[in-house]
């Protein structure tokens, strides 16, 4: 048997750098170190929304997307950690539901600059259905021209009107009534398009 | 039965060494079934190193006045029993306490096993045989855990272990040998027990992070964590071929274990994605760097110290107090960044929802079912497929559902790892600190 040499213990050393180094190169080489949770976008830059809902509901959801993300931008919080927030019911501050306002309304202006905003005849028919009208009512709403629809109802008008009309922070305070969420956007909803249409009938008289 | 009472009381000791870490892949269910906190069932672990650490030494000085075969088979039968003790625990109390009586037999059975099997195949062979034992139980504690765990439930791991104690018994009491009486001629080795401490508190990142990590943060069962982690046993082994190749120095030999084993935790600390197999080669340097440094410390610690039980029972306190060390200070810094990690994954997870392509209302509806999920985690990874079993989706939608389900569980994967990142981090700055005990230049005696 030989004694331990100076040899083997260069070898030894070398041996365990090149390992040590070698497993470190790939790790870091095939993206260790950056195996994270996905980082947050900022709320401010604008990014494309999408839907995979028709109608009514994908207009909803592409104006709700688009305001948190002017909401957030407002209040200097990403998009997601204002949803969370959001999201857990309650009281919510002047400064969230003001923001909140601010950025639906800004959301409606958004989409009719980028031509996303559907006429108003398109909405009609669903409209139609979901609502509590004389059935009288709505057989004659329906015969009318989709020219007359659109020259009598502006979709960003009756949007931003019933934005004013909704009660956010009644909303927010029991997201989980979906009847009580769906029974206020109705009730806004035809309120604002009431006001558009007597505001057009005053402005033509 | 002459020739089955050194392999058994082999196995006694490493029975009592995997006891540090056998139960690190049963936490997860000992944590559930008991109804305990992630510290509480820390302490089933700092519990029996500590008890075992403070212990040693002291049992070894009580050596001198007991028959060491009477002392080895009180120790054995004490830690058996307290193994069914333990298999019996209806609270994580009872176990804890059940696991501080363990480790008191536990140190019992240790130090009179040396002296056993010492009297029974010789000075060299059986100080050898003894550390061999402690490293081998030591590194395969956790992989012999996770499979009983897996195989039955946590509590076979201490029910199997009292029939291997049952039979060491009468093993023990077969073996003649007189107390040692040999005065305390040696101070205790300062420098390869500090670096074993530390080693050891180094080593409990691999040990018991990593199985953790695989179980809770990956989503791992036990017996794939198991398997997983005999990465490191396996290379333990292959260390002394690779020593006695290159035969360098002990020091230098011990110095790159340290170094190997920071090597291997900095590794873990930066796996690129949650695929195991990223885990095997920082892996095989933590167990190539256990290899060349417990038994060289622990031989280098009790080499021609004597009575060498007491300096035996030092190299145990070093170890299990070391252990403790680890868990220490390990314990806080990942449940405190397992914590932090929450904000992340639920802002990461809120993102993928609220862009994944299905329609609004399956959103909302997962949303909901996600958003129970997590506020129920209370520091553990959410378990999500509940969310989405939950659904009522149109055959088209599926597809998405279950890519979105991926991409979700990938950022709780995600949030885990970077979680884990700094204890792993801190494991290996102590093993750097182990190598700087090594390299340390020796202070000069004054002739």
């Amino acid at each position: 048997m030989s004694r331990p040499g100076s040899a083997g213990s260069v070898g030894m050393a070398a041996v365990s750098l090149a390992l040590v180094g070698g497993v470190l190169a790939v790790q870091l080489a095939n993206g260790g170190g950056s195996f994270e949770p996905l980082r947050t976008a900022d709320p401010c830059l604008v990014r494309e929304v999408t839907s995979q809902s028709d109608g009514i509901d994908g207009l909803t959801e592409r104006l709700v997307l688009i305001g948190v993300d002017e909401a957030a931008c407002e209040l200097g919080v990403s998009r997601e950690a204002l949803t969370l927030e959001l999201g857990q019911g309650g009281e919510r501050t002047d400064e969230e539901i003001e923001a909140l306002h601010h950025g639906l309304t800004a959301a409606v202006g958004r989409m009719e600059d980028d031509g996303s905003l559907p006429p108003a005849s398109e909405l009609v028919d669903e409209a139609l259905d979901n609502a509590d009208l004389n059935r009288f009512l709505v057989i004659a709403i329906r015969a009318l021209p989709d020219d007359v629809v659109d020259a009598a109802l502006k979709t960003d008008d009756v949007l931003v009107r019933a934005i004013d009309d909704l009660d956010l922070r009644e909303i927010l305070a029991d997201l989980d009534d979906q009847e009580s969420l769906n029974a206020q956007v109705e009730a806004a909803v035809t309120q604002a398009v009431k006001d558009s249409l007597r505001d057009r009938l005053t402005d033509l008289l | 039965m002459r020739r089955v009472v050194g392999p058994l009381l082999a196995v006694t000791v490493a029975l009592v060494l995997a006891d540090s870490a056998v139960v690190t892949l049963a936490l997860p269910d000992i944590l559930q079934q008991l109804d305990a906190s992630v510290t509480q069932v820390a302490w089933v672990l700092i519990s029996f190193n500590l008890v075992l650490g403070l212990f040693a030494v002291p049992t070894a000085m009580g050596l001198v006045r007991a028959q060491p075969r009477v002392f080895a088979a009180v120790g054995i039968a004490v830690f058996a029993g307290a193994s069914a003790w333990c298999a019996g625990a209806g609270s994580i109390d009872v176990l804890i306490a059940a696991r501080c009586v363990q480790a008191i037999g536990g140190a019992l059975a240790l130090v009179g096993c040396l002296e056993l099997m010492v009297a029974d195949w010789g000075e060299r062979r059986g100080v050898t045989a003894w550390v061999a034992a402690g490293v081998v139980g030591t590194a395969a504690g956790p992989v012999a855990g996770g499979l009983l765990t897996e195989a039955f439930s946590w509590e076979a791991i201490f029910v199997v272990q009292v029939p291997f104690a049952v039979l060491a018994v009468p093993a023990a009491l077969a073996v003649r040998t007189v107390p040692d009486l040999t005065p305390d001629r040696h101070r205790p080795a300062l420098r390869p027990n500090l670096t074993l401490a530390l080693l050891s508190a180094a080593l409990t990142a691999a040990l018991f992070l990593l199985v953790l990590l695989l179980v809770e943060g990956w989503s791992r069962s036990p017996a794939t964590a198991a398997l997983t982690v005999s990465v490191v046993p396996v290379a333990a082994l292959a260390s002394r071929p690779v020593a006695r190749l290159l035969r360098p120095s002990p020091e230098v030999e011990v110095a790159v274990g340290c170094f190997l084993v920071a090597g291997g935790l900095a590794g873990l600390a930066l796996p690129p994605s949650a695929h195991l197999a990223w885990t095997v080669a920082p892996q095989a340097l933590v167990g190539l760097g256990l290899g060349l440094t417990v038994d060289r410390l622990t031989a280098q610690a009790m080499e021609l110290r004597l009575p060498r039980a007491r300096h035996a029972g030092w190299t145990i306190g070093a170890r299990h107090l070391g252990v403790v060390v680890g868990l220490v200070i390990l314990t806080p810094v990942f449940t405190a960044d397992l914590r932090d990690a929450e904000v992340p994954a639920q802002e990461a997870i809120t993102a993928l929802v609220i862009d994944a392509p299905l329609k609004a209302e399956d959103k909302i509806a997962l949303a909901k079912g996600l958003g129970e999920e997590l506020t129920q985690q209370e520091g553990q990874i959410p378990d999500l497929h509940r969310a989405f079993a939950a659904l009522d989706l149109d055959a088209e939608d599926r597809a998405a559902a279950a890519e979105l389900e991926r991409d979700l569980d990938s950022q709780l994967e995600r949030a885990a790892t970077r979680a884990f990142r700094d204890s792993f981090l801190i494991g290996a700055g102590l093993a750097l600190v182990a190598l700087l005990t090594v390299v340390a230049p020796r202070r000069r005696r004054v002739p």
